[in-house]
């Protein structure tokens, strides 16, 4: 093989010898070449010599792995365990150092040419092991995991001196440290072994409590609470037990643990609850707030001195100008798109430019149907081009005429036949809708119109209007109402709590001092 | 022709693999589970034991032998060859061994003939019962030391093996064996002794009531190895006549009834299933109600030929297990409790910190536990009784795993690195005497 080649297959990390057996194949696709019968010259050649779409899988073994390096030692090596009382030798086995590997492999190939026979060699390459093998390893991996607990102990002088206790014998206390230190404070595994020749039986809790109060009394006779270093001083003050509050604790967990399927669900439910009156607080805070911003005319922001003076004034008055030019023209603007509005705006605008809303527009007629029909059968007939050229020759009607002629203008309306009635512009609100007919009863006015004329649904239009406005307001004021309610009864459970509180705090501050009397 | 050979995924036989990468430190120990039934032996480290030897022996009695007083018959082959006079025993009695003489036998033979080892050359670790007497685990201690001369030992408890087994070292151990089923809690690898709880509603308890439920049906039991041929019949009324083999002698009654337990056992493994949901067996599987739903019938052929298809009554057995009054052979003592009531009980017994973390870590071993459906049961009544907690059951879907899950624990805590300062050595036993159990392994 060429220098080249195997610096490119180097290059791309692909080994010389897999390559090799593939040789094979890819002569035969040579012969494979020659044009099979049945397809013409110019058909095959057309094919060219493009690889088949389907990538060629050949079915072979997986290749030997090449292990290079020389074949790893290992060696059944005694160990001894530092961690052990005693000399007991166990047998594992050993991978060798590549230092001893490398002199065993000179041996081993010495022995291979002496006598050229593998297995043996091997064999004796293991059986023929220099002497340290003999010599036990005295170092163990393992022995660090070896870990013991420091547990307190204490002297006969300072159990005379701090320790001594009524319910607790020498013996007794004695025994307990040892079970602590035996089995490393798992608390749950003293309590079950704990079996004290002719004793009491003791809980878990009163251990624990025997415990930390010895380990307490003695750090404190070692060195005052006062003299203590951070450390040791966190450590006395975690060593502080209450067994009645732990008592107390384990009777709860307990009752928590038997609870019956019952007692589950309604505990889910109050759960759900307290999440739904929580989150309903939440949105009433939020409508408080849109009311408070409701109510709060807006603040100004910038400084008033630039138009302090005479000028400034001048061109505040320009700016507001603007503004409301600007403004008027955004609102003509708006419904330029529908065109039948375009042309019945500037007539309606033109009588009545301070009433432009959609509402005002709808003026009608007092007498009858057959004028509100004709009028739209006109409007309708008229289409806006005509209008637009004719738009001089209409002759534009005064107030007063239009209501003697009986000339109304209006928003398309829809084709067919329908009341007055049900096109009024009502509030939508649902609560309006079901408390209307309530007001309106209190007012003395019939819920339905009897003659509903256009001034008429008009004027009722600006009452229910009215009315929707008056509802609003009450709710707001019973609401308001309500929570000036809820806050003075909350001020007045703070101040109940405040006193209980202080009287817990007392309870506790008894508490603690108990123990200490118990010294 | 330099070419440089591909990193492999493997790691190359050239470079020492990391110190404490994993835990293991192999010194070629031995495990060693004893059991009522079945004594599992193999080597530490290994996933699967490498013999399972029956702990049923023969004898053929004999009083001027000494010490056996007759000659023993041990190992799979033996136990199950027709032997003019040869009695079936066990040396176990209530779980825990009984008869030494027999019992260091057998494990001789599991490690010597079985294995093919030399006891002496290895660190031998034995599994035992929760309630294992002191007296029996010295025993173990001297047969072990005296007999056996083994470098080092160390007895631990089969259930927490079983929660090392499961990956746990904090677990409600739930043990459904051949002669006992036993609730052990373990903490930190620590078995406590007062939530502790056996039954012997277990293996051999389905056995007795099924061949009180073919006697009573009046099925000729008759095992494989006394028949020549089998003939096929389906009515009990019109049997045909047994054609059986005339081996010159009538083997001993013992013998016949080890026999029987094979088809019985094999008929527990095909056939017997678990009421899946507490409460719901009707109490009268012949008189059942109208509205009561269908169950699938299974058919079984008994060794001589005859066929019968069986209904809710494949359930009546493993039904007895949760709940004993309707066994159908009535218990000659008190009745037990169920194991469900045994498992509240000793999770009453424990401190109320632990329980709900015990409840969340149940783990289910033991071949009786592969009974179909058992672990949807148990965790049904479970989930029954204790409402509140979260009751969540652990057990391998594997059947090796679950039927030598003791000595999978035994096999890895005596392959693990930290655990060869625990072995008892020859010299400490030779300095202290048998009681150095006690203080070994507490």
């Amino acid at each position: 093989m060429s220098g080249a080649v195997t610096d490119v297959r180097d290059v791309l990390g692909i080994d010389a010898t897999t390559l090799e057996p593939r040789q094979p194949p890819l002569k035969k696709q040579r012969t494979v070449e020659k044009r099979p019968d049945g397809i013409t010259r110019e058909l095959y050649a057309l094919l060219g010599e493009n690889a088949p779409p389907v990538a060629v899988v050949e079915h072979r073994f997986k290749d030997k792995p090449k292990f290079t390096g020389p074949v790893a030692s290992w060696r059944e090596q005694k160990f001894r365990n530092p961690a052990r009382g005693d000399t007991l030798e166990l047998r594992h086995w050993v991978r060798q150092n590549p230092g001893q590997q490398q002199q065993q492999q000179q041996q081993h190939q010495q022995q291979q040419q002496q006598q050229q026979q593998p297995p043996s060699a091997t064999l004796e390459d293991g059986t023929d092991a220099p002497p340290p093998a003999e010599q036990p390893q005295l170092d163990y991996q393992f022995a660090k995991f070896n870990i013991k607990m420091s547990i307190l102990q204490y002297s006969d002088a300072e159990y005379d001196a701090v320790l001594r206790d009524d319910d607790w014998t020498r013996a007794e206390t004695d025994y307990l440290f040892k079970l602590i230190q035996d089995y490393d404070l798992r608390w749950v595994v003293i309590a079950d072994r704990y079996d004290f020749p002719n004793g009491k039986d003791r809980s878990m809790e009163d251990m624990k409590a025997r415990y930390y109060s010895v380990c307490r009394n003695v750090m404190e006779m070692r060195t005052p609470v006062t003299m203590m270093s951070a450390d040791e001083s966190a450590l006395y003050h975690a060593m502080h037990y209450n067994k009645e509050q732990e008592v107390e604790r384990k009777r709860i967990v307990q009752m928590q643990l038997y609870r019956t399927p019952a007692e589950i669900e309604h505990e889910q439910h109050l759960i759900a609850e307290l999440r739904r009156i929580h989150d309903s607080h939440q949105q009433l805070l939020e409508e408080r707030e849109e009311l408070f911003n409701r109510l709060d005319y807006p603040q100004s922001t910038g400084s008033i001195a630039a138009y302090q003076g005479s000028s400034g004034l001048a061109t505040l008055a320009q700016n507001i100008l603007n503004n409301d030019k600007n403004k008027k023209r955004k609102s003509i603007a708006a419904p330029s798109g529908q065109p039948e509005k375009d042309d019945a705006k500037p007539v309606a605008t033109a009588g009545s430019p301070t009433a432009p809303s959609r509402a005002g527009s709808i003026v009608e007629p007092a007498r009858g149907g057959h004028g509100h029909q004709r009028t739209e059968s006109t409007a309708s007939a008229a289409g806006p081009t005509p209008k637009d050229k004719n738009k001089s020759n209409v002759r534009q009607l005064s107030k007063a005429e239009e209501a003697m002629y009986n000339v109304t203008h209006h928003d398309k309306l829809q084709p067919g036949v329908f009341f007055r009635t049900m096109k009024m512009n009502l509030p939508k609100a649902n609560s309006f809708m079901s408390k209307s007919p309530a007001v309106m009863a209190e007012l003395g006015i019939a819920l339905n119109l009897t003659m509903p004329t256009a001034k008429t649904c008009a004027k009722y239009e600006q009452l229910a209007k009215e009315i929707a406005a008056l509802m609003e307001l009450r709710k707001q004021v019973e609401k308001v109402d309500q929570e000036t309610r809820v806050f003075k009864a909350q001020e007045g459970m703070a101040d109940a709590r405040g006193k209980r509180s202080a009287s817990v705090l007392s309870d506790v501050s008894r508490s603690s001092k108990r123990p200490k009397k118990e010294k | 022709m330099a070419s440089t050979p591909q990193a492999s995924q493997v790691l190359p036989s050239t470079t020492k693999p990391a110190e404490l990468e994993y835990g293991g430190d192999e010194i070629s120990a031995l495990v060693l589970d004893p059991g009522t039934n079945t004594t599992r032996c193999g080597f530490a480290g290994e996933d699967t034991p490498k013999t399972c030897v029956p702990t049923y022996y023969g004898i053929i009695p004999d009083p001027e032998t000494p010490k056996y007083f007759g000659s023993l018959k041990i190992g799979e082959n033996a136990v199950n060859s027709v032997i003019d006079g040869m009695e079936i025993r066990n040396p176990m009695n209530e779980g825990i061994v009984e008869n030494w003489e027999v019992t260091t036998d057998i494990w001789r033979h599991c490690i010597e003939y079985k294995l093919s080892s030399r006891v002496e050359e290895h660190p031998l670790l034995i599994t035992e019962p929760i309630w294992n007497p002191l007296k029996n685990r010295e025993r173990t201690t001297e047969v072990v030391f005296e007999d056996f001369g083994v470098p080092a030992y160390f007895l631990v408890k089969s259930a927490v093996c079983e929660s090392f087994a499961n990956s746990k070292p904090s677990s409600l151990v739930i043990d459904v064996g051949h002669a006992y089923t036993s609730v052990t809690p373990v903490v930190d690898g620590i078995p406590l002794r007062k939530g502790s709880e056996r039954t012997p509603l277990a293996g051999q308890h389905l056995t007795t009531q099924l061949r009180h439920q073919f006697t009573e049906m009046g099925i000729r039991m008759t095992p494989w190895l006394m028949l020549k041929a089998k003939t096929t019949y389906t009515d009990l009324t019109n049997m045909p006549a047994l054609r059986s083999r005339d081996y010159g002698f009538q083997p001993h009654a013992s013998f016949i009834e080890y026999q029987q337990d094979r088809f019985i056992h094999e008929f527990k493994e095909s056939l017997s299933e678990t009421w899946p949901e507490p409460r719901t067996f009707p109490t009268d599987i012949n008189n059942v109600g109208d509205n009561f739903r269908p169950f699938a019938d299974k058919s079984y052929e008994f060794p001589d030929g005859y066929q019968r298809r069986f209904g809710i009554d494949r359930c009546l057995a493993p039904e007895s297990l949760f709940n004993p009054s309707l066994s159908p052979k009535p218990f000659t003592g008190d009745t037990p409790k169920g194991i469900a009531e045994m498992i509240k009980d000793s999770v009453d017994h424990l401190d109320a910190d632990i329980r709900a973390n015990m409840l969340n870590n149940i783990v289910v071993v033991g071949a009786t536990s592969l009974l179909y459906r058992f672990n949807e049961r148990l965790s049904q009544e479970l989930t029954t009784m204790f409402p509140g907690p979260r009751v969540k059951l652990q057990s391998s879907g594997q059947t090796p795993e679950r039927k030598y899950s003791a000595w999978l624990g035994g096999s890895i805590l005596a392959s693990c690195g930290a655990f060869h300062q625990l072995w008892i050595s020859k010299q400490e036993y030779d300095e202290i005497g048998a009681n150095i159990i006690e203080r070994r392994a507490k």
